[in-house]
């Protein structure tokens, strides 16, 4: 058992003099289960790094203040007892691991805090057993789904059996059954094996009554607060809200035109099964918006319309099998705005980027002037020459969309475009699919959990839930 | 044999018949290899894969040699069969060894610093994400309006700069499983060098020596 406090502790980025933490001072009790709340984006995984001891040396940015376990400081402490105080497990599934199978790979992380090899056998099948994945011991890691990876991280968490367990937005990328499961165990190993649990998440679904306490990370204050019973529950009723938005959509009717369908579809990328469609459309000039889960497959439903995945069943493009589009031509028809703005950027700075979408772009629909202005609509005017990978997350969203509105495909899907997105910018871009699609007749799909501000363009809503999709009248 | 000791000798003979002409012994070395390969447990594809795909640049040796070399056709035999004689002799590596193995052999016998050899060992655990990675990059200039093909800069660009990601992160990622640099670490398969592989590597050289030695094309 541990408590860990955190005394007056600021952190800004290298090159920058914005505080991200701004003299934070927060206790987390011993053997609590403690959740840490707040919009993404707002520094509470670069504290949960600092508490796991990760940085300072893994970031170029600059901290003051401690971080202490029961008074001992932790940035001062050997790696190899930092060991035994803390561990931490990540929010993307694919990195967490250095070794090819399940056995070798807490094997590996017994070695590094050199258990006894005679109690190893015994060790990794008690931490295997206790996340509940047993039959995976001699699985490759590679074929795991998101969800089973991340019982494998807390296997190994429970293997290192370190007093304080850190964990940042565990769950981004699993189902909602195991979501529900994952957090029972970590309140058995609260419970059971005294650990002191430090979990970051900005989705609030199944903590309530689970939790011992209730931090708020303040993206006004930059300071974290301690939430009392009647200020968790305005948190998990306005969450609640959040979710369930009334506004009325129209079901597609049957006359509208189809220009993507897709057919007996199954798709199972790592042997599940994540959807099967005997028969869906997506109809030409309108904004679906297609909700769902974190998880269940929608940016998978993406890949395989974009033909980075493969499928069984058949995908038409205006009644032609996409399999027989050549590449490129199916590439500038249907194209995908990636959820990781910097997946969309081949070339260095702002303008380079501009340039290249004005020259390959499928119709010349904007005008130089019009391009400007919408630059200039973002906040992105006479920003030419930066660098593209050093513009903010939110630039590189705004200015991921801008040209990807230049490039001018006649189906867009977009994958969580307002992720870092203020509400202004929000806005902004919402005007601009708006004309894209009024104006040029763009058929846009559009995935997000953000609802709010979307009123306006979505056409229909698509829900995406137990293995299909449906057409909802509400959003 | 442990892993790392069959690796530097399959590597040491490839260096002395890279400087030997020697057809007979290239022919023993091959045939050694064959029979050893064939008591292991190999699917029939790769077994026909190993015998064909070094035939197109077995033979463009040869023919290069016969056409423009002055060594003249004893020469270019020799080339030929030592294109397979690497093949074979690595592939008596390849299919026998694991890479955790050999990694975990470097790390114990070798000395290797162990930040080295699992960074290798994790990097190559990667490859299937690099493959995809590839395509993605692909994809996504396409739907830009840009072919990249294998030498477009742009692909490596982007390429290299996905890995230099990855590699913070899964350097965070051992790090919070526990991994020190230049740690003690406990090993729970231990892996020592025998007197067997002692006796099998010098047995091994002494015999490709006696090899060259006696038999003179």
């Amino acid at each position: 058992m541990a408590e860990v406090a955190v005394n007056n502790f600021t952190f800004s980025y290298a090159k920058s003099n914005f505080m991200v933490l701004n003299y934070v001072n927060v206790t987390f009790p011993a053997n609590h289960f403690s959740l840490l709340t707040g919009p993404s984006g707002s520094g509470k995984s670069t504290l949960l790094m600092f508490i796991a001891g990760l940085y300072p040396s893994f970031t170029e940015g600059k901290s003051k203040g401690t971080i202490t376990f029961d008074g001992k400081n932790i940035t001062e402490t050997q790696p190899q007892e930092k060991n035994k105080m803390v561990s931490m497990m990540f929010q993307n599934p694919n990195q967490q691991f250095a070794m090819d199978t399940v056995f070798n790979e807490l094997v590996f992380v017994l070695e590094n805090i050199n258990a006894d090899p005679a109690k190893m056998d015994q060790t990794v099948d008690n931490a295997l057993n206790f996340v509940g994945i047993s039959k995976l011991k001699n699985r490759k890691i590679n074929t795991l789904s998101g969800g089973e990876k991340q019982r494998l991280a807390l296997a190994s968490i429970v293997a290192m059996d370190a007093d304080v367990i850190v964990l940042d937005e565990p769950f981004a990328s699993i189902d909602p059954a195991s979501r529900v499961d994952l957090i029972n165990k970590l309140k058995l190993l609260r419970d059971e094996h005294g650990k002191t649990i430090i979990l970051a998440d900005h989705d609030l679904s199944d903590y309530q009554n689970v939790i011992d306490d209730f931090f708020f990370l303040d993206p006004a204050t930059h300071k974290i607060n301690l939430q009392n019973q009647d200020q968790q529950k305005k948190f998990y009723a306005n969450f609640e809200d959040a979710q369930h938005i009334t506004t009325k959509v129209k079901l597609p009717e049957k006359t509208e035109k189809e220009i993507l369908n897709i057919r007996d579809f199954t798709l199972d990328p790592h042997g599940d099964v994540l959807l099967k469609l005997a028969n869906f459309s997506f109809y030409k000039g309108k904004t679906t918006l297609v909700t769902g889960h974190n998880g269940i497959g929608k940016s998978t439903l993406f890949d395989a319309l974009t033909k980075l995945l493969k499928y069984e069943g058949t995908i038409t493009y205006n009644g032609q099998d996409i399999k027989k589009i050549k590449p490129l031509k199916y590439a500038q028809s249907v194209t995908l705005l990636f959820q990781d703005a910097e997946s969309q950027f081949l070339n260095i700075t702002v303008k380079e980027e501009l340039d290249l979408s004005m020259k390959n772009r499928f119709s010349a629909q904007y005008s130089d002037d019009e391009v400007k202005k919408m630059l200039a609509e973002i906040d992105l005017a006479n920003r030419g020459e930066r660098i593209v990978y050093s513009l903010s997350e939110g630039q590189k969203k705004k200015l991921q969309i801008i040209e990807m509105l230049v490039m001018a495909p006649p189906v867009l899907l977009m994958d969580e475009p307002f992720k870092g997105l203020d509400y202004h910018s929000l806005l902004v871009v919402g005007n601009l699919l708006n004309e894209a699609k009024t104006k040029f007749g763009q058929t846009q799909i559009i995935i997000s959990h953000q609802l709010n501000g979307l009123e306006n363009l979505v056409d229909y809503h698509t829900h995406f839930a137990n293995q299909t999709m449906k057409y909802q009248e509400v959003l | 044999m442990n892993p790392g000791m069959k690796l530097f000798l399959v590597i040491l003979i490839a260096l002395e018949i890279s400087f030997t002409e020697n057809l007979v012994v290239n022919l023993i070395l091959i045939a050694v290899s064959f029979i050893y390969i064939i008591f292991q447990k190999i699917s029939f594809k790769a077994f026909l894969a190993l015998i064909f795909v070094p035939l197109l640049p077995a033979v463009a040796m040869f023919v290069s040699q016969l056409m423009y070399g002055t060594a003249g056709i004893g020469f270019a035999w020799i080339l030929f069969t030592r294109i397979y004689a690497y093949v074979f002799l690595g592939a008596t590596f390849t299919l026998t060894s694991n890479i955790t193995d050999l990694a975990l052999a470097l790390e114990q016998d070798f000395r290797l610093p162990s930040k080295f050899a699992y960074g290798v060992l994790a990097t190559f655990n990667l490859v299937p994400k690099i493959r995809q990675q590839v395509k993605i990059i692909k994809t996504s200039a396409l739907m830009r309006g840009e072919v990249l093909h294998v030498w477009s800069a742009k692909l490596y660009f982007k390429a290299i700069l996905s890995s230099i990601q990855w590699s913070q992160n899964l350097a965070e990622a051992m790090t919070s499983h526990g991994f020190v640099e230049d740690a003690p670490r406990t090993h729970y398969k231990v892996i020592k060098i025998t007197w067997q592989d002692w006796s099998l590597f010098i047995g091994s050289i002494v015999a490709v020596q006696l090899l060259l030695f006696f038999i003179r094309n």
